[in-house]
């Protein structure tokens, strides 16, 4: 009898130890999951992203005010910003995880109160990937989940890079995101989706992910196509010096709607969209005049 | 040495800066992401014509005209005031351009009407009735310009509570902040011949204005009291004066954006030059004022090539590192003395 | 004495002294208070006046109410044209105002500032005129600072300051002077030489209008006006016994006036 209750001890003992997940987050620190968390806050919309993702939306009671998608978190409370989070909302919500960046404010505080906080920022593809998998682990989601879930975004990747002809693959690309010029470089997280449909940036790695660019070095690398990461004042044919660009001349253009944008810069399990997003432009906005010859020669007899 | 620093003469002052000015357009023009090679080859290849002609001259002359603008408003703020830490921001026009850059951008696509206006004004029109408008409403805070002390205050209140207004708009839409960087930090990137006529224009007016109504500025040196004693019309020479500081500023901080420092420093560095009256300093000013944002412009162009630092971080450790240097000779000669 | 012939009741003629200035029911009121009460007053032109009295009677505040500097209720003349209405420009050469305190801001040089007491009597974007640069010259020479015309005024002595803001104030060429403690920080030597300036210009039929505080000093003028409490308790000639005690009255007759080699001087009353 003692021995039966001795064992069942030392099983209960070692199953809800093993049930215990022990997380190292962007913070460095260890975090300790006891139970799969069944009330969840995220402040970061790729976080709030990759928990749908894996099928724990129902999870969520409460969510930052920029996250915006799946369409069902849309009823769910607002907590803040990722910089300025309520911390009395957050709390009165009573959750059992807190998801944030490890750039946001609040973290010691929520630890302070009681909450579990785990702090997750994914900035590069590999970001996304080691993302998925360590708030898979924190919302006990089996690992083959979080794998597949991977699988399928890299795979929609290579679709979507497949999906260019061969003579669009080389051409040089220069990506704005604001207008002061920042651009994104190869070092980005736009400029890795870029480097992986096969296009050129011509801001190299070595300026950093997202320098302040001198116009003049634009106009002197002639880039082949130029996406615009925001829509407004699209002006850029008046700049001096720009008028005269083949890629305005043109119309090699790509303007993204601010939606779009969003995504295109948002390291999280909607990459993959992105990356379709960027490949349309690239199909829609190459040079076609490689292509023409070679039509007349099938026209003519 | 304080014997010869009032006989230096102003004109020879003003023929040096203008020389500088001259000599750091030119350098701007042959300096950037390839360097001199431009030069020499503009002749021949069209990209190189294109970037020396079209981008790096009027980004150089823009970038003097607009020094020029905050110097001499610079120059005039520190004398409407007696104050020697006036800068040409006081007024809340820095704080007005940045909400007017910041209601164009969150406004922009929203409504049509406004989305049209918006367009042809562009953002730098935004900048400018931004700035004009601030100036106004510290003048209305104030209720005229009689009292100097009520000025400044309505000032600094009209500077903080715009600030405010910017910070929950971009607080409310991130991406108008994004929009927004580039402004802040001010810089000279897409300085255009459109844009060098205008600022040289402005200062053109702006300078004979000065220029005619300086003489009150130097009664005003003498106190309030004794400048209408001696039959000055303070009141409207004020508000003119006024009028043009929202001017130049607005103008300036239009094509630029925030540049800070210029102002401030620039007629500091005139009056360790030479002593004079108001109508030199207002003039030696605007030149020094071309100059340093000349200088500056230079040094973030070509510091970090391809890359390029925000002007206004270079004005402030030029003229911030002048001035010390200059308080601590004279700290060391007074000691000796 | 620049006088006015005038035919009294009966018809002879009788020669009234001109006025500078005349002040009828003068009510001035600072920050919402009323610091003068209901001045009525004259100064006749060409002599000197120095107004005495406690610290708050409101001495500064009439100087600057006579110089036009501040709103005031009531009339003033200055010979006998209404001060307010009169045009800036015709005012500013009249009425030269030296104030209290006054610090000067900007670091011009002694000649340049001496110089801006011209303005009144220069077109607006003229040079000064050669009969401009004699005035400024006589001005520096009268003050004694001729010798350091060309230095900067922040490199001078808070006496030599003084004296050319006094330069400054007698280039205006103005008929009537209005000083407000012109011997701050002047030592005795040049408070003597301000004295027989004021003499000098009082005989060439300047008037002149003084706030002392040096008793002594104001003694020496030809007329005293008493002020206490915003209002003038005496006005008359520095000579009359009925000043004296007037002065003495004011001051809690905690001094005695005597006299002493033909000039007044007031000792404190132990």
């Amino acid at each position: 009898m003692l021995k039966s209750t001795v064992a069942l001890s030392i099983f209960l003992f070692a199953t809800s130890v093993v049930q215990a997940v022990v997380l190292r987050d962007d913070r460095q620190l260890e975090v300790i999951i006891g139970k799969p968390p069944q009330r969840i806050v995220s402040l970061l919309p790729s976080l709030t992203e990759t928990v749908c993702a894996l099928g724990q939306c129902q999870k969520l009671v409460g969510v930052d005010r920029y996250s915006n998608w799946p369409e069902s978190i849309a009823k769910l409370p607002r907590m803040g910003g990722g910089i300025d989070p309520s911390i009395e909302s957050v709390v009165a919500a009573k959750p059992d995880l807190v998801l944030m960046a490890a750039s946001a404010r609040g973290a010691e505080r929520f630890t302070a109160l009681g909450l579990t906080v785990l702090s997750l920022e994914p900035r590069s593809h590999a970001d996304v990937q080691r993302v998925i998998r360590t708030v898979a682990q924190a919302l006990h989601v089996p690992t083959q989940e979080s794998e597949r879930l991977w699988r399928q975004i890299d795979a929609a990747i290579d679709t979507a890079a497949q999906s260019i002809p061969a003579q669009v693959k080389g051409q040089s690309v220069y990506f704005e995101v604001n207008r002061a010029p920042y651009g994104a470089s190869e070092s980005s997280f736009i400029g890795e989706t870029l480097h992986r449909l096969g296009v050129r940036n011509i801001l190299p790695a070595s300026l950093g992910p997202f320098p302040k660019i001198n116009p003049e070095f634009v106009v002197r690398a002639q880039p082949n196509i130029i996406m615009v990461g925001e829509s407004s004042f699209s002006d850029m044919a008046t700049r001096p010096g720009w008028g005269n660009m083949r890629a305005i001349r043109e119309q090699r253009v790509c303007y993204f709607k601010s939606e779009e944008s969003e995504l295109l810069g948002r390291p999280g399990p909607r990459m993959a969209q992105a990356a379709g997003i960027i490949a349309k432009c690239l199909i829609d906005k190459s040079e076609r005049s490689k292509a023409e010859p070679i039509d007349k020669a099938k026209v003519q007899p | 040495m304080t014997h010869y620093l009032t006989r230096r003469s102003p004109f020879v002052i003003a023929l040096s800066l203008l020389a500088f000015c001259l000599f750091g357009i030119a350098l701007g023009s042959a300096s950037g992401t390839t360097g001199f090679e431009s030069w020499f080859t503009a002749l021949r290849d069209d990209t190189a014509w294109q970037i020396v002609w079209d981008i790096r001259l009027p980004r150089s002359v823009g970038a003097c005209a607009a020094g020029a603008l905050l110097g001499l408003a610079g120059a005039l703020a520190q004398g409407l005031f007696r104050n020697p830490l006036a800068d040409p921001y006081l007024l809340g026009s820095a704080s007005g351009a940045a909400l007017g850059v910041a209601v164009a951008l969150a406004l922009f696509g929203g409504n049509p009407f406004a989305t049209e206006l918006l367009v042809r004004m562009g953002l730098t029109g935004a900048a400018f009735v931004g700035a004009v408008l601030a100036v106004l409403l510290t003048l209305v805070l104030a209720r005229g310009v009689h009292h100097n002390l009520r000025l400044l205050l309505a000032g600094v209140i009209v500077g903080v509570v715009l600030g405010a207004l910017v910070s929950l708009i971009t607080l409310m839409r991130p991406d108008v902040l994004q929009g927004m960087q580039g402004f802040l930090l001010g810089s000279t990137s897409f300085i255009g011949w459109t844009s060098c006529a205008l600022m040289l224009g402005v200062l053109l007016v702006c300078v004979v204005l000065t220029f005619v109504l300086s003489r009150v500025l130097d009664a005003l040196s003498l106190g309030e009291a004794t400048a209408l004693s001696l039959g000055v019309p303070l009141a409207s020479v004020r508000v003119a004066l006024i009028c043009v500081l929202a001017l130049a500023t607005g103008t300036a901080v239009a094509q630029t954006g925030l540049v800070g420092f210029v102002g401030l420093a620039a007629p500091h560095l005139v009056r360790s030059l030479v002593k004079t009256k108001n109508n030199w300093i207002v003039l030696l000013s605007s030149l020094m004022g071309g100059v340093l944002m000349l200088v500056a412009d230079l040094m973030a162009r070509m510091l970090l090539s391809p890359q390029e630092m925000p002007v206004g971080v270079l004005t402030a450790v030029l003229g911030g590192g002048y001035l010390l240097w200059l308080m601590y000779r004279s700290q060391t000669t007074r000691a000796s003395l | 004495m620049a006088d006015v012939p005038q035919s009294n009741n009966q018809g002879v003629a009788v020669n009234l002294p001109k006025m500078a200035f005349s002040v009828r029911d003068l009510h001035v009121s600072l920050a919402g208070q009323e610091v003068l009460h209901g001045i009525d007053m004259s100064f006749v032109a060409g002599r000197w006046t120095s107004i005495v009295g406690p610290n708050g009677a409101g001495k500064s505040t009439l100087l600057k109410a006579l110089a036009g500097l501040l709103p005031v209720t009531g009339r003033i003349f200055l010979f006998d044209h209404e001060l307010m209405s009169m045009d800036r420009k015709r005012r500013a050469q009249q009425l030269s105002w030296l104030g209290q305190n006054e610090s000067v801001s900007d670091d011009l040089r002694v000649w340049d500032l001496v110089m801006l007491g011209r303005m009144p009597h220069q077109d607006w974007l003229a040079a000064p005129s050669a009969h401009d640069h004699s005035v400024v010259k006589s001005a520096l020479q009268a003050t004694q600072a001729w010798d350091w015309r060309e230095r900067s005024f922040s490199q001078l002595s808070g006496g030599e300051r003084q004296r050319v803001l006094l330069g400054r104030a007698m280039a205006v060429q103005a008929k009537v002077m209005l000083m407000d403690e012109p011997l701050a920080n002047l030592d005795p030597p040049h408070q003597v030489d301000w004295l027989e300036q004021v003499r000098c210009l009082t005989s060439q039929n300047t008037t002149v209008i003084s706030v002392l505080h040096e008793l002594g000093m104001a003694l020496q003028a030809d007329d005293v006006a008493v002020m206490q409490s915003g209002r003038v308790v005496h006005q008359g000639a520095c000579s009359d016994a009925a000043t004296h005690s007037a002065v003495e009255a004011v001051f809690d007759k905690r001094i005695a006036i005597h006299s002493l080699d033909g000039q007044w001087v007031a000792l404190p009353k132990l």
